[in-house]
């Protein structure tokens, strides 16, 4: 254990003397969402593709199309029809031309009109876009409340001998009065400064992956300089070495993952909805960085290869986890890659995390996912170690 | 070289050694680097492992510090196997490898405390020892800078000084004075000697023969993997008595010239060398007598002979002799 401190201090000692491991984890990922928080501070990157299903075609379900085209919300919001359930159902699913779909049931206007107790309004959902399906919900529900509570004045109205026919009219009216105001408070994503929620963590582990090239490389590097056979000369077991090399990785990682996070937070506005899920994020994160290093230092055969292959893998994670695209804004091809990368799962993590969602429901598939991915990496370099050895 | 250096004859017996190798066997390709060799160094005794470029010395002390797997042959230490899964009895050695293999981007204290803290020295000592050891190589007033900052001497030195931090029964020095000025070489060998009067078993190899003579009390002549003699200077020299190096310093073809000389009857070796292939070193009994015949055929292959040296018997004759090739420096 000693021996294992040792290495691991002596590493971290190391990366902490290399400016440019400073700059990348910790300095880039900093500025570079700062200048995405400041760019995004004025005009909201946010927007949404409403599909609205009208099964009612009375009033009431006008007035909430009508809410979903306020000016207050056109900027963000844009409203598509559609005839049939099933036909958004597909839109929503595809992702495409809806995001999120409000189905006004038979019978809305009709209730109320006072005439039975109201249906209910479903929002169908696609689990990518959960920024989209709240703002839906927020609405519709705002929207719903406002109306029920209408319904009891309405039905004053009507009862003081106002015609009945006219009641689901007044009603709507009634609601659409107060409604786009009563939307906006909810703490939803059109608040420019959350997008820093999003590009935090993902610059964050952007640039944490690059520890991988930094670990890689340092190991080559130690085997050319002769240092790793010095440690080899000493009573250093190989699983010594390997803790003590994979625990200062770890730290790195998480040290650089965590300053971004905390960066953002107290100086962006970041805001995620569970502090110890956020946590877990990272450390998942950490380790999916400690089984690539792995990987990588098991394939290559040379510092050169090393700093290639972990280029390539940085790379392609990124651009597969959607780090760089707003997920929400990247063809569907590349988000349903997103899921076979730790960072895109991580990355939905935190969108969860930072529309509201606390606990497990939030981040417990994606940690599942990052150990299922970690777990395979580790299978893969440990069946090369084998490999090479034998062979 | 100070007076306070124990004469080599009386060199102690090395039977019970703190390291015994024996048949020693490493393979790479079809290369054979190291050929059934068995060696052994008693405690407080300076082992020279003598040889060329290639000849295996590297690959033999790899073995010995079980960094490196012996097809054939077993190294013990104290009485332990060693290789590279042993654990507890690497604590006993120190391993100087041959390039200087330090953190450069790490203090002189740093590196020693790194290499100390690997065998697991307790704090208090670790610290009494990286401190000894920075006076032993003279770098205490370096000791806050960092090694990329140090002269190649420097390096050198401090190189030696990681394998001391742990207070290792036996040091094994790969070459430790390559590319060091004569003031450095000076002080590396000095300390070299003074390791083996404190008790400390020593092998050390290089491919100079007067540093084999000067700190070893030992010397074993490898060449292309083999161990070809071993013994005491002495008892090596003795191998080549009655004999004399004949050193013609000339121009023209010398290589036919070196074969030339092999077909006279008392010549036993000869071999072009020097640092531009501008002399012949040939062994033979009793050169003085021959010395004629050998510039009579040096003007027969039409070679200006420039200077002619005798040279007493020492290690480079034994070498010579044995191998039928120079030791090139
Ligand atoms: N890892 C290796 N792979 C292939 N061949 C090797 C390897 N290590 C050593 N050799 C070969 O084994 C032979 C002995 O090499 P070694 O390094 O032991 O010599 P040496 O006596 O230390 O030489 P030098 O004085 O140049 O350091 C050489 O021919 C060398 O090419
Ligand atoms: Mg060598």
């Amino acid at each position: 254990m000693r021996t294992v401190l040792a290495i691991a201090a002596k590493d971290l000692r190391q990366r902490l003397r290399d400016r440019s491991a400073w700059v990348i984890v910790f300095v880039a990922p900093l500025l570079i969402s700062g200048l995405m928080a400041l760019s995004f501070a004025d005009s909201a990157d946010f927007s949404a593709k409403v599909g609205v299903v009208d099964l009612d075609r009375g009033p009431a379900a006008a007035g909430l199309a009508q809410v979903m085209k306020s000016p207050e919300l056109a900027r963000t919001v844009q409203v598509v029809a559609y005839e049939s359930e099933a036909a958004a159902r597909r839109a929503v699913d595809d992702g495409k031309a809806a995001q999120v779909v409000i189905v006004v049931p038979e019978g809305f206007t009709a209730a109320v009109g006072g005439s039975g107790r109201p249906q209910p309004v479903a929002v169908l959902e696609n689990a990518d876009y959960p920024l989209q399906a709240q703002l839906a919900r927020a609405v519709t529900e705002s929207y719903v409340a406002q109306v029920n509570a209408a319904r009891l004045s309405v039905g004053t109205a009507v009862a003081a001998g106002a015609p009945a026919s006219s009641a689901p009219q007044l009603a709507a009216k009634a609601a659409l009065l107060r409604m786009p105001e009563q939307v906006r408070p909810q703490g939803l994503p059109d608040d420019p400064l959350k997008v820093i929620s999003y590009f935090g963590p993902s610059m964050g582990m952007f640039f944490v992956l690059f520890s991988i090239g930094f670990g890689a490389r340092g190991y080559f590097a130690e085997q050319r300089q002769g240092t790793l056979d010095r440690i080899a000369a000493a009573p250093v077991g190989r699983g010594a070495l390997l803790l003590g090399k994979s625990l200062s990785t770890f730290v790195y990682s998480l040290a650089g993952l965590g300053t971004v996070l905390i960066a953002s937070w107290a100086a962006f506005g970041a805001r995620w909805a569970d502090p110890v899920a956020v946590a877990a994020l990272c450390v998942g994160m950490s380790v999916a960085v400690v089984c690539l290093t792995a990987l990588v230092i098991v394939v290559a055969r040379t510092e050169r290869q090393a700093e290639g292959l972990s280029s390539i893998v940085v790379f392609a994670l990124v651009l597969l986890g959607g780090n760089f695209v707003f997920a929400a804004a990247g063809p569907p091809i590349l988000r349903r890659l997103a899921l076979y990368t730790p960072n895109g799962w991580a990355l939905r993590g935190f969108t969860d995390l930072g529309t509201g969602v606390r606990g497990l429901p939030a981040v417990g598939v994606p940690l599942l996912a990052i150990a299922a991915f970690s777990a395979c990496v580790a299978a893969v370099t440990v069946l090369l170690l084998r490999l090479r050895r034998t062979g | 070289m100070t007076a306070a250096v124990r004469p080599k004859e009386t060199a102690p017996p090395a039977a019970g050694g703190v390291l015994e190798c024996s048949g020693l066997t490493r393979r790479f390709g079809p290369r054979t680097a190291v050929d059934d060799v068995s060696l052994s160094v008693a405690p407080g005794e300076t082992y020279g492992l003598l040889g060329p470029n290639g000849a295996g010395k590297t690959t033999t002390i790899r073995m010995v510090c079980g960094l490196l797997r012996a097809e054939t042959g077993t190294v013990k230490v104290a009485g332990q196997p060693i290789g590279p899964a042993a654990g507890a009895v690497k604590r006993l050695v120190g391993y100087v490898p041959q390039d200087v293999a330090l953190y450069p981007d790490l203090t002189v204290r740093e590196n020693l405390r790194f290499f100390g803290r690997l065998y697991r020295m307790p704090r208090r000592e670790l610290d009494r020892r990286v401190t000894e050891v920075l006076e032993l190589i003279d770098l205490g007033s370096r000791a806050r800078d960092r090694v990329d900052s140090l002269s190649g001497g420097m390096r050198r030195r401090l190189n030696i000084g990681a394998a001391l931090v742990h207070s290792p029964t036996l040091l094994v020095l790969d070459e430790p004075t390559v590319g060091v000025d004569p003031q450095s070489r000076h002080a590396i060998l000095e300390s070299v000697s003074r390791f083996g009067e404190e008790g400390m078993a020593v092998l050390y190899t290089t491919h100079y023969m007067e540093e084999a003579e000067r700190v070893c009390d030992r010397v074993g002549i490898i060449d292309r993997g083999r161990l070809v003699a071993e013994g005491t200077t002495r008892e090596l020299v003795a191998l080549v008595a009655g004999r004399d190096r004949v050193r013609l310093t000339a121009g023209g073809d010398l290589k036919a010239y070196a074969e030339a000389c092999l077909r006279l009857p008392r010549v036993e070796a000869a071999d072009v060398t020097g640092e531009h292939g501008e002399m012949v070193e040939t062994v033979v009994k009793d050169g003085r007598s021959l010395l004629p015949e050998l510039l009579d055929l040096a003007h027969q292959c039409q070679v200006p002979v420039r200077s002619v040296e005798i040279v007493e018997p020492d290690l480079e004759t034994v070498f010579l002799h044995l191998t039928g090739t120079a030791l090139r420096e």
